[in-house]
Formats: structure tokens, C-alpha cells, sequence
């Protein structure tokens, strides 16, 4: 084992790479958590973002056009929820596994019907690269201070974040509860999109079935390891992707002379995830309304 | 997340908190819900099917061919329902109590390698002294899995949330070492990663003789769920924990005014729900595979979530849910082969099943049962 | 009372459901608009949870079965596995309906197929990738299971001589002498690809430097081209994927830092025109359809059939114009070399 394999220039840009898709729908989560609104459903904007980057991308021949539908597709699929989630009070976590076995299938099914076995055709167009990096993996960056800043220094954040806290108190003083938690359920499916966009059209530039693996759920782990605040998605996001540039480079690492098992490496991003929560982050607490129908007074 | 706090309704359906009183069949006294959801998605579902250019008849046909046709039939949708009943039974125990334990995949999986680890290393024991330990082993790993959860969250304040999703994803990666080279790896010709083949002792018995309905591999463990269910009824209502655990799921301050520790219950809580979801992993191994095949879920823990949370997390609503998902595992294979029904739209149809059955307000809207009280059945009947 | 409504309306729905298979289900859903003939053969093709578009062997079985369907007038089924616990009700169902034919795609099904195939003696049944393997592990043959095996490491070997010939020539971009592959997991039917693959660097050019990785998946295309990634940046210009979906990231790290691929089992030219400089093949697909013949002229062998390099079982894909023309002239040595017997690539991997 050498200091490279786990410190290394190569495993600080892989640390990066792996998690900004975990980052993009980690701060969905965040801002509809923080609404007052479970989105287990990130997962699905995810991957419907993923595909249809990649079929926009394709055929326009435009990666700008490509990202756009790829954010509107999350958007849309998170308007589902929302409208289940918020106008019909459904249970939120039911309603956002229906829609994350919803992407999967819808997504596959078309893949099949559009490409059939050969594939995403080669000649997708490229996403700009800034300094080695994708340039997504800088905008997932710079969503952070955004984030933070809309949350915690704007008047649409404080009343984003009362209605997640005391949506009764804030319809009180006349905020809309329902509007703002479509707005932040909507934001967090243009987000997952755009981690979609990112795997499809800079990381894979292709779309394989299921390409998102779960990427949604450790989105959602991260929110609560964040304590439902950007910075503290960013910092789960990073610790995660590290485990997992770990995972790749300590391949072929022997502990005196046994070599550890590749299997075992698999485990590292999961391990220190546990490990950072139960040493460092410990309790946390969810914003008050956090999954909680909102039913207006009289009704 | 719902789970991050004992919160009363973070867990629960859309609908009022339940009482700590309310009577455990709560779901039998409501299936026209369920009922008229399954029945508006199908015709969703039909549409989507008529859309695509298939014949949504000859779907749904070969579907309900496929899930109940024949005697078989119905036996192979008992066997997938069996592991999503106690499954199910273990996210809805985690429910309860206020817990959300997306971790049933996990606990399932530890089972199931407890099982085939003792069941194989034990093979020559007789089957009255090797049943039991294999049982024991697959709960008792399960119960232990589950409780590293609890465990954290009651010292540390670890959402379980995290701690169960982390853990599944490292028993998959312990499983692949375990089963493709590691100590487990059975010496064999299968050409698959595989763990060695447990004792005839260890396997739990076809229980249909084969005169009566032919090839059928419905086993004992469907007895062993239906105890389960039974326990998890008794567990919850009859005894006074059940109580503590209940009142601890409508909220942490109203438990403590009732004198109970959360935080210990909560330890306790994932260790049971632990023990149903390994549970589930030893009967798979027991009564499907005889040993443990890498891989070899494909998810049961997850759609747990749905079984235990269209079942309202009782007893037998659990169960119509987990048949109703069988229905569909079994039922959906013979839709692709005899109506030539992509498997994916199998997977939308069932979503859209789930998706209607979570938007119940709808369906309240049309039966008229609404709090807002609109229209009444008569008008879809 | 309006309870009592919905479960009438269920009933009728199942029930009409149920007559409909009963009247004319059986025939009605035949293949694409082919008219049965008198007798038509029946097929029924059964993938693993890999599912129908895996890009590798259930689409190539697939592709087999089509075929079939297209050229031999057969009547073909298709069904997806969801779980392992479905292999043995999937493939029983077609045996169920008499079908003349079952094929089983892939090594998780050795046992399933042993457990139908017996129940079902004469219903004919195919296994790619295997054998039968009785409830212990061990394999039986079975009078009624054609066992269809790939020699993978020939087909490894073949582009590893391709390989091996532009790393000692520096040909084009490969001019590190470090050359790579990536398995998805460390088992014997990706590991002997990888086999073959290194005995040919190590025989044809011995100071080459050979790694190895696993992305430990076979959807996640970022792990794949993490370990791609990794790879390239230690040296590595030549990088031979066995991973399936995974690989596909593998293939696209190299596009991405101008590099050189090598697809598996389908011919990936068409991955990545320009990178993807060859394909070590695996041709399922003539698996599929050659059992399907033999079946419709009742030339149906049970027992061990081997695929390999002798009769096209395997082979090299197309080769990108930078493949200088002494390496293909090698391979083709190789490939005659492999089908007398004077070559006989290993099946155990060397570089870990």
C-alpha cells in the first residue's frame, strides 16, 4: 500500500467524480426535506434524467439541450410526487418507490424500443471539461454556497424552511404552504435530473438500464448525515465518493502478505459512512413537518 | 426522512395517526380501498398496455393464468409471497415503533448465510437437531444485523435510516467475498458463486404431495410465516411491550410520560425486526435454494417497504399485500412469455398498482368516502 | 354493501381473464404474425436476472432466438428472470406447455435446469454456459440437456495477441507497454477470458506490464470507468473490458483519454469507433440458433458441446484500421495455431 493509493492527485479527482451525482441529489433532498416533503423519489428523477439527456442529446445534437430535458424530466416525475405527495396527502415513501420502479421500467422499456440491443449510439455530443473535471462536477460544487445561501439568507428559504418546521404557523402569516412545497419538490427533481445528465452525458455517455444503482438513496442517506443542510451533504457527498475512489485504487493492496479481497474493498464508502455518523455526526434531527400531509385548516 | 424522528406520522399512511388502541385487523376493515386501487390501476395499466400495441386483455389474462391459473400456479405465487411476508412483517414492526428500517434486505441476507453456513457445516446432524439450529442461526444473525441499527441509534442518535441502507450495501459486498472466494465458496461444478450445498436436515419439506398438485415446491416455511405473522399480531397487541413499542411510535415525549425508555426499545425494535427479515433469508435458503447463492435476492427487503406500508402495517394486510406482489412476480413471467408483455411493463403496471394504492385519496374521492365526501361508489359500479 | 360491489367486479374481471386463455390464449399469442404451421417447433428461452438487454449473453441468446424464429420457421418464447427463485418456475412453464425446446441462459441456471429437466424427460432442454449440477453441486448429464460451453480463454487469447503486438510495436497510442483489463466480479466464466487474454501478452511480448482490476458490478457504469480511470493513469493504453454494463464506463475511460478498448462477447466496434480497436467474441447467438436446428431436425446431441475457436464458437471482432496488419496476420496464426491444438490458452488468470 502506498501513500498514492490513498491519498494520491488520482484519488482526490476520482473522490470528486464519484460524488457529484450524490451531491446533486443530495441537495434535492435537502430542499424538499426541508419543505417538508420525502422524496424517496430522487432516485427515479435520477435515472428518467439520465435517459432523456441522453436521447435529447442525441438527437438534437445538442449537450445544452440535452442537460435541459434531462432537468425537465426529473422535474416532471417529481411533479408526480408532489401532486400525490401534497394534493392527495399519499403516503409519501409508497408514492416515491411507485415512481422510482416507474422510472425503471418506463426508462428500460424505451431504451429497448429506441436503441434496441446495440446501444446508445457513439456520437453523443460532449460536455465541457473545466480543469480535468466535467463541468457539472463544478456547478454541483457551486450549488452548495447557492443552496445554503437561498436557505438560510433569503425570504423564500426562511419561508421554505418554516413550512417544513410549522407549516400552520407559516400559512398564518400567509405563506402558501402547498405552493412552496411543490416549488421545492419540483427543485429537487431538476436537480436529480441534472445528476441524471451528469452520469449519462459526462460520466457514461451512453445510458445503460438501472445506470443510477441506487445513487438516490445514498442521496437521501446524505441529507440526513448533513443534518438537512447543504454543507452537510456536500461533506457526506465527499466522504462517500472518497470511500469509493478508495475502493478502486487500494485494488491489489496487500495487508502483510495477504492481498485483500476486491469484494471487501466494495465495502470502504459504506463502512465510512457508518463510521463518520456514528463518531462524528451522531444525532440528528429532521425538520419538524418532515413528511407530514399538510391539510389546510376546515377541510 | 419519515424515520429520522419518532415522529406518530412519519411512518404511518397518509391518513390520522392510529391509536395506540386501535384493533390490529385495522385493514379488514377497509379492503374496498385496496380493492378499487388495484382495480383502477389495472385499467391504468390496461391503457398503457393498449398504447404500446399490445392487447391488454390477452395481458391480463395470461397474468392472472400466470398467478392463479392452476393449482401450480397458485403454489409458486404462495412461494415468492412467502419472503415478502415476513419481510414486510419486519419494516412494519420498525414502523410501529416509529423506526424505518430500510434495512430488511440486508437482515435477509445475513440470514440466509448464517443458515447455509450452519446448514452446511452441520449437514450430518439429524433433521430434528439441524432444523432448529438453522433456524436459531437465521434469526439470531438477522436480529443481530438489525440491532448494530438500533444499537447506534440508541447510543449515538444514529438515524437508521443511513446505518440500514450503509449495511446493505456491505453484506452484499462480505456476501460476494463469502460465496466467490472466500470461506464460504463451495467446491462444486454449480459454475456459480455458491455456498456448498446445506444437510437434508436443514431443508424444509414440499408440503403439497406430489399427486396432489405436481412439481409444486411450496414448503414449510410458508407454515413458519404464518407463526410469524401470528407472533407479530401477539407481539404488537397482546403483550404489554407491544404496547411500549406502539406508544413509542406515536411519539417519543407521549412514551416517556408513560415511563419508557425510547432508546432502549429502539435497540430492541431493530433486533426483532432483525429476526423476521432473517428469518426470511433462512426459509429461502431452507426451502428454495439449499444453500446460499450469491445474489440470489433480488430485493425482497425493498419491496417490503410497499408490502408492510400497503398492508398498513397489520397483520393481514400484510399478507393480501405480499400475495398480491407474488401474484405479480409469478403472474408477470407467464405475461412476458404467453402475451409477449416486456417485462418492464410488467414493472409499470405494478408500479402504477402501488403508485394508486399510496394516492388513496383518489380512490376515496371516487368511493365517497373522502373526509371531503364527493362522489359516491355507485358511480364507477 | 359498497364494499361488497368491488370484489364482485374483481371476480369478473379474473374470471373473463381466465376464459380468454382458455378459448384461444394458448395459439393466439404466437410469434410475431407467423402463422403455426401443422406442427411448429416451440421454444422457450429463459434469461438470468441479467436480464434481455445485458448486452451480452441474454441479448445474444435473444438475437440466436430470432433468428431462428426468422430463418427456421420456429415458434419462440421469451422470459425474463426477476430472481434466482424464479428460474425453476420460468423454466418449467414452458416444459409444462410441451415445448420441444428449453434453452437456459447462463451458469446461474445449472441447477435449476438439472431440477426441470429431470421432471421433464422429454422435453428437450439447453444450457449455455454449463452443465446440469444435481442438488450436491455436481454435475449430471442428462439424455435431454445439451451442454453449450464457450472456451473463453480463446477468445481472450486472440485479442491479447492483438494486443500484446501493438504494445511491443508502440503502435499508435499504445506506447506505454502497459496494457490492462477489467473483469465485473472474479469468476471462472469472466476470469478465463482474462486468462487467455494474459497467457497471450506473456508469450508474445514478456516485457509488457499487465494489470488487472474489477469494478465488483455489472450495471454501474462510474465504477467501471473509475477502475479505467485508475488504470490509465497507471501507464495502461490498451484496456480489454469483461464486465458488462460496467465495461461499457471501462470503454469510455479510454475514449476519454484517448486510449485503446477491447469489447467482450457482442462485436463493440460500434462503442466507440476508433477505440474499441477489437472484440473478443463469444457468439451465444450461434449457440442458441444451432441448438434450435438441431431440434427442428431432430439432430438434437445431449452432453457437452464446445464452443470454441474450430467451429466459430468464438473469435475476434472487427478490427480498427490502427491495427497494423503484422498483428492481424499474428492472430490469424493464433487462430489456427488455437483450432489445431498447438496453442492451448490457460484458463487459470497469472496477473491477479
Amino acid at each position: 500500500m502506498t501513500v498514492d493509493m490513498v491519498i494520491g492527485a488520482s484519488v482526490l479527482a476520482a473522490t470528486l467524480r464519484l460524488a457529484a451525482p450524490i451531491l446533486l441529489a443530495a441537495l434535492g433532498g435537502v430542499i424538499s426535506e426541508r419543505a417538508g416533503v420525502v422524496n424517496i423519489a430522487l432516485e427515479g428523477s435520477m435515472l428518467v434524467g439520465a435517459f432523456v439527456g441522453i436521447v435529447a442529446a442525441e438527437q438534437t445534437d445538442s449537450i445544452v439541450i440535452g442537460v435541459a430535458a434531462a432537468i425537465i424530466a426529473g422535474t416532471l416525475l417529481a411533479g408526480i410526487h408532489a401532486i400525490a405527495a401534497i394534493h392527495w396527502r399519499s403516503d409519501q415513501i409508497v408514492s416515491g418507490m411507485a415512481l422510482n420502479i416507474l422510472a425503471l421500467g418506463l426508462t428500460s422499456y424505451l431504451n429497448f424500443q429506441l436503441y434496441g440491443t446495440t446501444g446508445t449510439p457513439a456520437d453523443v455530443p460532449d460536455l465541457p471539461t473545466v480543469a480535468d473535471q466535467s463541468i457539472l462536477v463544478w456547478v454541483s460544487l457551486a450549488l452548495v454556497p447557492l443552496t445554503h445561501l437561498f436557505l438560510f439568507g433569503t425570504v423564500s428559504g426562511l419561508r421554505l424552511r418554516a413550512v417544513g418546521e410549522h407549516p400552520r404557523a407559516a400559512e398564518t402569516v400567509g405563506i402558501g404552504v402547498r405552493r412552496v412545497r411543490y416549488a421545492a419538490v419540483l427543485a429537487s427533481g431538476a436537480l436529480a435530473g441534472l445528476g441524471g445528465a451528469y452520469l449519462s452525458l459526462s460520466v457514461a455517455h451512453s445510458f445503460t438500464d438501472g445506470m443510477t444503482a441506487g445513487r438516490g438513496f445514498i442521496g437521501l442517506a446524505a441529507v440526513i448525515f448533513g443534518k438537512w443542510s447543504p454543507i452537510g451533504a456536500l461533506v457526506a457527498a465527499l466522504l462517500f465518493g472518497y470511500g469509493n475512489a478508495l475502493s478502486t485504487s487500494l485494488q491489489g493492496a496487500t495487508i502483510g502478505d495477504t492481498r485483500v479481497p476486491v469484494q471487501l474493498l466494495g465495502t470502504l464508502p459504506y463502512l465510512l459512512t457508518i463510521l463518520a455518523v456514528a463518531g462524528f455526526v451522531g444525532r440528528s434531527r429532521p425538520p419538524a413537518a418532515d413528511g407530514v400531509p399538510y391539510e389546510k385548516e376546515g377541510h | 426522512m419519515s424515520g429520522g424522528a419518532p415522529t406518530a406520522t412519519g411512518p404511518g399512511p397518509g391518513g390520522p395517526a392510529p391509536s395506540v388502541r386501535q384493533p390490529a385487523m385495522q385493514w379488514a376493515t377497509g379492503p374496498a380501498v385496496p380493492v378499487i386501487s388495484v382495480i383502477v390501476a389495472l385499467l391504468l395499466g390496461a391503457v398503457f398496455v393498449a398504447a404500446t400495441g399490445n392487447d391488454p386483455i390477452a395481458a391480463y389474462a395470461a397474468l392472472a393464468r400466470g398467478a392463479f391459473g392452476t393449482p401450480y400456479d397458485i403454489t409458486e405465487t404462495l412461494v415468492s409471497a412467502i419472503p415478502l411476508v415476513l419481510t414486510g412483517l419486519s419494516v412494519a414492526v420498525a414502523f410501529r415503533t416509529g423506526l424505518f428500517n430500510i434495512g430488511a434486505e440486508g437482515q435477509l441476507l445475513v440470514g440466509a448465510l448464517a443458515a447455509g453456513a450452519v446448514g452446511a457445516r452441520f449437514a450430518e446432524l439429524p433433521g430434528p437437531l439441524l432444523m432448529p439450529l438453522v433456524i436459531l442461526a437465521g434469526i439470531l444473525a438477522g436480529a443481530g444485523y438489525g440491532a448494530i441499527a438500533g444499537v447506534l441509534k440508541a447510543a449515538r442518535g444514529v438515524n437508521e435510516v443511513i446505518t440500514t441502507i450503509m449495511l446493505n450495501y456491505i453484506v452484499v459486498f462480505v456476501m460476494h467475498w463469502l460465496l466467490q472466494s472466500g470461506p464460504m465458496t463451495a467446491p462444486s461444478a454449480l459454475g456459480t458463486p455458491a455456498s456448498a450445498r446445506i444437510g437434508d436436515g436443514a431443508i424444509l419439506p414440499v408440503i403439497l404431495p406430489n399427486e396432489l398438485v405436481p412439481l409444486s415446491r411450496l414448503h414449510a416455511g410458508i407454515l413458519l410465516a404464518a407463526l410469524a405473522v401470528a407472533v407479530f399480531w401477539f407481539l404488537l397487541w397482546r403483550t404489554s411491550l407491544g404496547y411500549e413499542l406502539r406508544a413509542v411510535g406515536l411519539g417519543a415525549r407521549a412514551a416517556a410520560q408513560a415511563g419508557i425508555d425510547p432508546a432502549r426499545r429502539m435497540a430492541l425494535v431493530m433486533a426483532i425486526a432483525g429476526a423476521f427479515a432473517g428469518l426470511a433469508g433462512m426459509i429461502q435458503v431452507s426451502g428454495v435454494f439449499q444453500r446460499v447463492f450469491d445474489g440470489f435476492s433480488s430485493g425482497y427487503g425493498f419491496d417490503a417497504i410497499a408490502v408492510a406500508l400497503l398492508g398498513k402495517n397489520s397483520p393481514l394486510g400484510i399478507v393480501a399485500a405480499a400475495l398480491l406482489f407474488g401474484a405479480f412476480a409469478h403472474g408477470g413471467a407467464i405475461m412476458q412469455s404467453n402475451a409477449g408483455i416486456s417485462s418492464h411493463l410488467v414493472s409499470i403496471i405494478q408500479a402504477l398498482v402501488l403508485f394508486v394504492i399510496a394516492a388513496e385519496a383518489i380512490v376515496r374521492g371516487i368511493a365517497g368516502r373522502s373526509r371531503r365526501g364527493r362522489k359516491p361508489v355507485e358511480a364507477i359500479a | 354493501m359498497k364494499r361488497l360491489l368491488a370484489l364482485p367486479i374483481l371476480a369478473a374481471l379474473i374470471v373473463s381473464a381466465c376464459g380468454g386463455t382458455g378459448s384461444g390464449g394458448a395459439q393466439a399469442t404466437g410469434g410475431a404474425g407467423t402463422a403455426p404451421a401443422a406442427k411448429a417447433v416451440r421454444i422457450g428461452l429463459v434469461t438470468d436476472v441479467g436480464g434481455l438487454n445485458d448486452k451480452s449473453f441474454n441479448t445474444l441468446a435473444n438475437l440466436g432466438r430470432q433468428d431462428a424464429e426468422k430463418d427456421l420457421k420456429v415458434e419462440t418464447k421469451v422470459t425474463e428472470s426477476k430472481q434466482q427463485a424464479d428460474y425453476v418456475p420460468n423454466l418449467t412453464s414452458y416444459a409444462q406447455q410441451g415445448y420441444d425446446l428449453v434453452i437456459s441462459v447462463g451458469f446461474l441456471m445449472t441447477n435449476s435446469t438439472w431440477k426441470v429437466a429431470k421432471q421433464f424427460p422429454n422435453v428437450k432442454f439447453a444450457i449455455v454456459d454449463g452443465a446440469p449440477a444435481d442438488d450436491a453441486g455436481k454435475t449430471e448429464n442428462l439424455p435431454n440437456v445439451a451442454n453449450l460451453f464457450f472456451a473463453q480463454q480463446e477468445a481472450g487469447y486472440l485479442v491479447g495477441v492483438i494486443a500484446a503486438e501493438m504494445a511491443k510495436a508502440k503502435v499508435g497510442k499504445a506506447t506505454n507497454n502497459t496494457v490492462c483489463s477489467m473483469g465485473g466480479i472474479p469468476i471462472p466464466p469472466v476470469d478465463t477470458f482474462i486468462a487467455g487474454y494474459q497467457h497471450a501478452l506473456q508469450t508474445i511480448s514478456p516485457t509488457t506490464k499487465i494489470l488487472n482490476g474489477y469494478s465488483n458490478d455489472f450495471v454501474d457504469q462510474q465504477k467501471g470507468k473509475e477502475v479505467g480511470l485508475r488504470h490509465i493513469d497507471q501507464g495502461c493504453d490498451i484496456l480489454f473490458q469483461v464486465a458488462g454494463g460496467s465495461g461499457l464506463g471501462y470503454i469510455q475511460a479510454a475514449k476519454e483519454k484517448g486510449k485503446y478498448a477491447i469489447g467482450v462477447d457482442a462485436d463493440q466496434a460500434d462503442v466507440a469507433p476508433g477505440v474499441v480497436i477489437t472484440s473478443a467474441l463469444k457468439r451465444v447467438n450461434k449457440a442458441v440458433y444451432d441448438s434450435i436446428k438441431a431440434v427442428k431436425e431432430n439432430t438434437f446431441k445431449s452432453g457437452d458441446t464446445f464452443f470454441n475457436a474450430a467451429n466459430e464458437g468464438i473469435g475476434l471482432g472487427k478490427l480498427d484500421p490502427v491495427v497494423p496488419a503484422s498483428a492481424k496476420a499474428a492472430a490469424d496464426k493464433a487462430l489456427a495455431d488455437i483450432k489445431s491444438g498447438a496453442i492451448k490458452p490457460k484458463t487459470d488468470i497469472a496477473v491477479k
